[in-house]
């Protein structure tokens, strides 16, 4: 490890305080002058066409203001949806939205609107969809193929076996690969496992339910909201409302989680700045907990079939995987296509077919939630290498060892001409080591099976892997005359802190002092870079290599600047504690402050009125608006791309499962890690820990529940969602994580993501565990819940199909 | 009309500071009057403005009911108490711990001290049918929607149905009735003291109430008989996480046992029925015999005699034999 | 006062529940209104009307028949107070949880009415193929002599009014109304067998469309209001002190000659020797 002045170090950022405090500002805190308050009135059915709306009683009412209908958008291309809908096609979708001098009345007036509705055929199960004669949620089909709407049904297929829990792989479908000889991988294996597996949909849940106000001013629209990206949303949230992005200004300076299901903000967003025209006063718009379950997306679920061979040293020689998505209404979701991708890295099978296909429901929109594909690929299939490893009497981790990628391994899709990619590092084999010494997984397994009265405890181990960056963005900053360095950051701070986090690599880069930093985020008056979203793990390595390359830039004019001034060449300078400075005589030199100053009176591409050819033009509006402030650094990350970055995480968990009761109680979990180089152990920690207990609750608790003869959904009280929670979590002592902290060799900095990449290891680990516990508890399904074991432990006859989604 | 929900509709609030001034306020609004006390369970209702009160009648500031005091060699919890006063109060600790233990449990840290023991024990079931609104026998329809062939009735009864399949949800109520306790009712026409198993109320005699509570009533104390202060007690929820989860079934046992033999037990059951259920047949295969295994076994056996199981919750059964079991056993919950 | 009680299905479309239980109190206090002024009427108008007619005599001629007639076979006795037991019973059951009068009621409910169907399917079979059928129905020379007594009682010159036969024309339309609500609640209670537990097939109540489930609970409901008032009345008559001996014939079979011979037409209801056996 390189030795870094601030790159590893723990550190207060600059959000904390006014966290703790309750200071900071979320999108429903804003308050402006006669601010009105929006509800929305949504779907009571599962999929229905409007015939007739009567708002007459609800305009009579004294504080109405504006009612805003789908009749006053824009029509969205199918398959995808508009933030108000006269055809809805889940409970719970916005038809209209009324605007009223505060939230009580707004809510009266909803209820005074009368909505007569014609229902339509519906579907919650994407397998009553395939069924011939099945219901589409969808008047214009039921899946996509070859991006075209169609309609597709199984004709040909042994429907009684999928009625007994069967999955046959002979429907039609919409997607196919395959690398090597998938039939022969199977015939040459000395085991192969043929699984029927079933992982759930699942709401999001942020903590901050989705919010938004909007008012004009001077025909430029200003929009608050809650949203995981900031620059990426501007330019979506600005098609939305339907102007020009430079007739946007967007605040977003906290986010109160996302997950997935804010990256660019959301889809309802416009409502609060199109009610706020009509009504020519500021709009909030806040969401509440109920219609955050619906349209506050989630996970696609997937019905699978696996098939997996194995060698008996435990090598596997083929791995063939079958998937029907749970799309929702709308959009198409890619959960189903990066569940092979994964499964293909972390097994690295010799042979590997995927065949799938995406069917519409009327259940709430999807879209990418923490690890998509990612988190279904673990929880379904790291309890397979457990059974696989118990058959041939390996240990689980050493199993993981013997297939594990290394270096650049190859990963996923092949392209046209049968080439698989490749990912720019996999130190998996160190990480298997880390938790065989760092964390003590032979104490754990030797606890295996130990009995305590009815309660038996489990041990389970479980590889994660999972996307981890981004390039080809652009850090911009400007060190100024009062002697800070003004870092602009385009990306959202959600929480995970890598709108800090990644700036300290430009004040790195400077050898400076980080208390000489100023971050500039979460408003798009601001000017701010072209960035990445943020999500998809992607920022640590996207913006470590953007401030780098900001940095860099800006150490180099400053080394120029002391060379024009002081002599020398620009090599003879070095940057370091808010100063250049002369090697080797360090008192030659000039303050950041003088710096600035010198390159304000330079101008040209010193003080940003020449700017660099290859950034974007986002970029380039934003630094010619700072240019004159002072020096700046500004530059695209033109770093050598490697391949695909993706990190990796082991997770062991040891659990104790009550034979009488079915109670599961986790007692420790402890994870090991390779994201490449540490950037800060605090925010690493939260993300590995946050991240596998949200793995825990994908694995025990988290789900919804329809009753299918309504389509309506029943679970929707938060609690009844049962996302996670502190308590469900050992907390007794600190739980214990290990990285491997070695850079990726394709990065300046060496930093990869690592916020997904942790959920599927706590999933994993957690449903390992559970099955080693009850010595053969394989139970194909998430979540695993109360009834499941105890209906396995009683030799019950099941109570649904295990195929059956949504129960 | 459109439906909106989780959005509380105005209303008339009152805040009394004593019994006297909540009764008036009761009896003149009747059944437009609804008794918030902690709003666990109120807050849900009102803000899916599913139920409509004109007029809420705050008890907050009505300190008289929050004491926990010494009563006829017994304990009087005041109906306000919250659950955390009532688990941490040293006398409830000491000789009632099985009521501490109840309430120790309940949901998470937070509501505990929010939550109080008279809500605790009134609030209404949790079947997410009635409570989303839908027009069942509950709420004055002619349906049960949670069980039919497409219910979802995990959560739900496998004994004592009659129509309606939701099941009492509170975790202090069975503790009370092991204990042999008696609430005590205030109305402006005068007081009654109902024995704790008579306080609750099953479908087949009131299919849109869970308590004998009637408009104008007040629930002002709980009172503890000596009888079983200091008794063996078992306590244990079973619950899909450990906090802010409803019990899919619960046991609370007082049992007398002198030199390994039941001399006298109460086993009461919650979450598996629409009351919580005194097991009266697993008490008599343990009452004067030998504490053993396989008395915990028969006792567990006897609870499941005439189970009717929905599509969705078979598992109690199993779960319920078993939790009697243990709590026949004793032990650590 | 509403007639219909309108609830929601869970997608908001709006969805009949069943009758308004306004109807109860108007059935129960119609019931009851009918009844008083029948007892005015009873005091003021009938004596008037005896007078009048020079009171009802018995017909001469009447030597060949017996001392005491056989009006309900004990058969018929019997399915009559079956029949009044399980109403009584549903009656309870059904409305007294609704005023107030709280109990487990339904198992009992259902299994009366389950007694009640069966009773009731004992009295077709019985009444069609024992007794004289048509003896009960009203029958075109009911409303042309209805017509003649109406006219009569408004002292208009009507004609000779011919005597009943077995069954007076009140007695008739009281049959068809018990007959038309029964129909109508054991159609539909048998139907709403398939909602609660208890039955012997698994409950369904998507067995029918809300709107028909909403028809049944009405049919149902109308059914048994009009029961309160057809039983309030019944019994008023039963114990009405002139009806007494038609009570009395309910209990203990029998009928004397002179009550036969006043009220009856001996050519419309002929006995014979045997009709005095039981
Ligand atoms: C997420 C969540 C999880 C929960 N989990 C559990 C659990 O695991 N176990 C459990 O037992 N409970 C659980 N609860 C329920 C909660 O503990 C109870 O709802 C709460 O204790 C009710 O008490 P309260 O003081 O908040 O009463 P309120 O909600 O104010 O009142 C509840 C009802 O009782 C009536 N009432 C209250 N006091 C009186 C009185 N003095 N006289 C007459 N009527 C009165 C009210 O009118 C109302 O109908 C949970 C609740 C939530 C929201």
């Amino acid at each position: 490890m390189a030795d870094y002045k601030l790159i590893g170090k723990p550190y207060e950022t600059a959000d904390l305080v006014a966290k703790a405090t309750g200071r900071a500002k979320y999108a429903e805190d804003f308050r402006a002058d006669g601010m009105l308050f929006a509800k929305l009135l949504v779907s009571p059915m599962p999929h229905g066409r409007v015939r007739s709306i009567d708002t007459s009683a609800a305009e009579a009412m004294p504080g109405v203001e504006a009612i805003l209908t789908a009749d006053d958008l824009p029509a969205a291309d199918a398959p995808n949806e508009t933030s108000l809908t006269n055809e809805p096609k889940y409970e719970g979708e916005p038809i209209l939205a009324v605007a009223a001098v505060d939230e009580t009345t707004a809510a009266d007036a909803i209820e005074a609107i009368r909505v007569d509705m014609e229902p339509l055929p519906f579907a919650v199960d994407p397998l009553d969809s395939l069924r011939p004669g099945g219901p589409d949620a969808r008047l214009d089909g039921n899946t996509m193929i070859n991006r075209e709407l169609a309609t597709v049904k199984w004709n040909n297929v042994d429907w009684a076996a999928i009625d007994n829990g069967e999955l046959p792989t002979d429907g039609e479908i919409s997607e196919e690969w395959e690398v090597g000889d998938v039939e022969a991988g199977l015939a040459e294996a000395d085991m192969v496992l043929d699984e029927v597996l079933f992982h759930q949909s699942m709401g999001h849940q942020p903590m901050e339910t989705r919010t938004a106000m909007a008012y004009w001013q001077n025909g430029k629209c200003y929009l608050h909201v809650s949203t995981q990206s900031t620059l990426r949303t501007h330019g979506f949230a600005a098609r939305g409302i339907g102007i020009a992005p430079e007739d946007l200004v967007l605040v977003s300076e906290y986010c109160g989680g996302g997950f997935g299901s804010k990256i660019f903000g959301f889809i309802q967003m416009n409502i609060p700045a199109l009610l706020s025209q009509k009504a020519g006063k500021p709009v909030m718009m806040r969401i509440t907990r109920q219609d955050e379950h619906f349209i506050g997306r989630a996970r696609p679920g997937l019905q699978g079939r696996v098939r997996i061979g194995f060698r008996r040293d435990g090598r596997i020689t083929a791995m063939d995987m079958f998937a029907v998505q749970d799309n929702g209404p709308y959009g198409q979701s890619g959960d189903f296509v990066v569940w092979p991708d994964m499964a293909s890295l972390m097994y690295m099978p010799l042979s590997h077919r995927f065949r799938g296909i995406s069917v519409y429901t009327n259940t709430p929109p999807r879209s990418p939630q923490r690890a998509p594909g990612g988190l279904q690929a673990v929880s379904m299939f790291a309890p397979l290498m457990q059974k696989a490893a118990r058959q041939l009497d390996i240990d689980p981790l050493e199993l993981i060892r013997i297939n594990a990628p290394a270096g650049q391994a190859k990963i996923g899709r092949p392209d046209e001409n049968g080439q698989q990619g490749n990912v720019t590092s996999a130190f998996v084999a160190e990480i298997a080591d880390l938790a065989e010494q760092d964390l003590d997984w032979p104490a754990m397994r030797a606890r295996s099976g130990r009995r305590n009265g009815s309660k038996v405890t489990g041990v389970g181990v479980a590889l994660s892997s999972f996307n981890a960056g981004a390039w080809g963005m652009d850090g911009l900053l400007t060190i100024r005359p009062d002697g800070k360095v003004y870092i602009q950051q385009g990306i959202g701070n959600l929480g995970t802190e890598s709108v800090f986090d990644t700036a300290r690599v430009a004040m790195e880069v400077l050898q400076t002092d980080w208390e000489q930093a100023e971050v500039i985020w979460g408003d798009t008056s601001k000017h701010l870079p072209w960035s990445t979203v943020q999500a998809g793990s992607t920022t640590t390595w996207a913006h470590t290599r953007a401030n780098q390359a900001a940095g860099e830039d800006a150490k180099r004019k400053l080394q120029e600047i002391a060379a024009r001034d002081l002599g020398g060449s620009a090599d003879d300078y070095d940057v370091a504690d808010g100063r250049v400075f002369r090697r080797g005589a360090r008192s030659t030199g000039l303050s950041f402050a003088q710096a600035a100053q010198r390159a304000i009176e330079l101008g040209g591409r010193y003080d940003g009125h020449e700017l660099p050819e290859d950034i974007n033009a986002v970029t380039v509006g934003a630094a010619t608006a700072l240019a004159g402030l002072g020096l700046m650094g500004v530059a695209k990350d033109n770093y050598a791309v490697g391949g695909r970055v993706i990190s990796h995480a082991i997770g062991i968990a040891e659990v104790e499962v009550d034979l009488e009761t079915g109670a599961v109680e986790l007692k420790d979990y402890r994870v090991a890690t390779d994201v490449g180089t540490v950037i800060n152990p605090r925010t690493l920690a939260a993300q590995l820990h946050g991240g596998g207990i949200q793995g825990f609750s994908a694995a025990l608790a988290q789900k919804w529940v329809y009753d299918r003869r309504w389509g309506l959904q029943v679970s929707k009280r938060f609690y009844a969602n049962r996302p996670p929670t502190f308590l469900d979590v050992p907390h007794e002592q600190p739980l214990q994580w290990a990285a491997q902290d070695k850079p990726d060799p394709f990065s300046p900095v060496g930093a990869k993501g690592v916020g997904e990449t942790a959920e599927g290891a706590g999933s994993g680990a957690v449903l390992c565990a559970i099955a080693d516990a009850l010595g053969d508890g394989y139970f194909n399904r998430t979540p695993l819940m109360t009834d499941m074991i105890l209906t396995k432990l009683e030799n019950l006859p099941p109570a649904f199909s295990r195929l059956a989604a949504h129960v | 009309m459109a439906v909106i929900r989780d959005m509380m509709p105005a209303f008339e609030l009152f805040q009394p500071t004593t019994t006297d001034e909540a009764l008036g306020l009761l009896d003149e609004y009747r059944e437009r009057a609804w008794v918030l006390a902690g709003g666990l369970d109120s807050f849900d209702w009102l803000k899916d403005r599913v139920k409509r009160p004109a007029a809420v009648v705050d008890l907050g500031g009505v300190e008289a009911l929050r004491a926990i005091r010494p009563a006829g060699g017994g304990l009087e919890i005041g109906a306000m108490a919250t659950l955390r006063e009532v688990s941490r109060s040293p006398d409830v600790r000491e000789r009632y711990a099985l009521l501490a233990d109840a309430a120790e449990i309940v949901a998470s840290p937070q509501i505990r001290n929010q939550g109080t023991l008279g809500g605790n024990l009134a609030q209404d079931t949790r079947c997410w049918y009635y409570r989303d609104g839908w027009n069942c026998y509950r709420a004055g329809g002619t349906i049960c929607y949670a069980d039919t062939p497409t219910a979802m009735n995990r959560e739900h009864c496998i004994l004592g149905a009659s129509r309606c399949v939701a099941v009492n949800p509170s975790d202090t109520a069975p503790a009370l009735v092991a204990l042999d306790g008696e609430l005590e009712i205030h109305s402006s026409g005068g007081t009654r003291v109902v024995a704790a198993e008579d306080f609750f109320v099953g479908p087949d005699v009131d299919i849109m109430r869970m308590t004998v509570l009637e408009p104008g009533d007040l629930l002002t104390a709980v009172r503890l008989p000596d009888t079983w202060a200091g008794a063996r007690f078992y306590f244990e929820k079973s619950r899909d996480r450990q906090v802010w989860d409803f019990a899919l079934a619960a046991v609370a046992s007082a049992a007398k046992i002198t030199n390994g033999t039941v001399e006298d037990i109460r086993i009461v059951v919650n979450g598996v029925a629409p009351t919580p259920l005194r097991l009266r047949a697993s008490e008599d295969a343990v009452r004067g015999r030998q504490l053993n295994d396989e008395v915990a076994a028969r006792a567990g056996e006897a609870a499941v005699q005439g189970v009717r199981p929905l599509n969705h919750n078979g598992f109690k059964v199993a779960l319920l034999r078993n939790l009697v079991m243990r709590a026949v056993r004793g032990g650590e919950a | 006062m509403e007639l219909f009680e309108w609830g929601s299905n869970p997608w908001g479309q709006e969805t009949l529940v069943r009758i308004s239980w306004d109807l109860l109190y108007l059935a129960f206090w119609g019931g009851i209104a009918f009844i008083l002024f029948h007892v005015v009427y009873a005091i003021v108008w009938l004596p008037k009307l005896a007078r009048a007619n020079g009171g009802g005599e018995a017909e001469a001629g009447g030597a060949s028949v017996p001392a005491r007639i056989l009006r309900h076979t004990s058969a018929a006795r019997f399915f009559h107070w079956v029949m009044a037991a399980a109403m009584i019973a549903l009656l309870i059951t059904g409305f007294f949880p609704i005023v107030g009068i709280q109990f487990p009621w339904v198992t009992i409910h259902w299994i009366s009415g389950v007694l009640l169907t069966i009773s009731i399917l004992y009295h077709i079979v019985h009444a069609t193929f024992f007794l004289d059928f048509w003896s009960i129905w009203i029958l075109p020379a009911d409303l042309r002599e209805a017509w003649q007594r109406v006219r009569h009682q408004m002292g208009q010159e009507a004609g000779a009014i011919r005597k009943h036969g077995k069954y007076p024309l009140d007695h008739k339309l009281y049959h068809l109304a018990v007959t038309i609500a029964g129909l109508a609640v054991i159609g539909t209670g048998i139907v709403m067998m398939a909602r609660i537990d208890g039955a012997l097939w698994p409950r369904n109540p998507y067995l029918l469309s809300d709107a028909t489930w909403g028809l049944m609970y009405v049919l149902h409901g109308f059914g048994s209001v009009l029961f309160v008032t057809l039983t309030l009345t019944h019994i008023y008559f039963a114990i009405r002190p002139e009806k007494l001996w038609i009570t009395r014939s309910m209990i203990f079979g029998y009928v004397d000659r002179d009550r036969y011979l006043e009220h009856h037409d001996p050519q419309r209801w002929v006995v014979s020797r045997d009709s005095t056996e039981g």
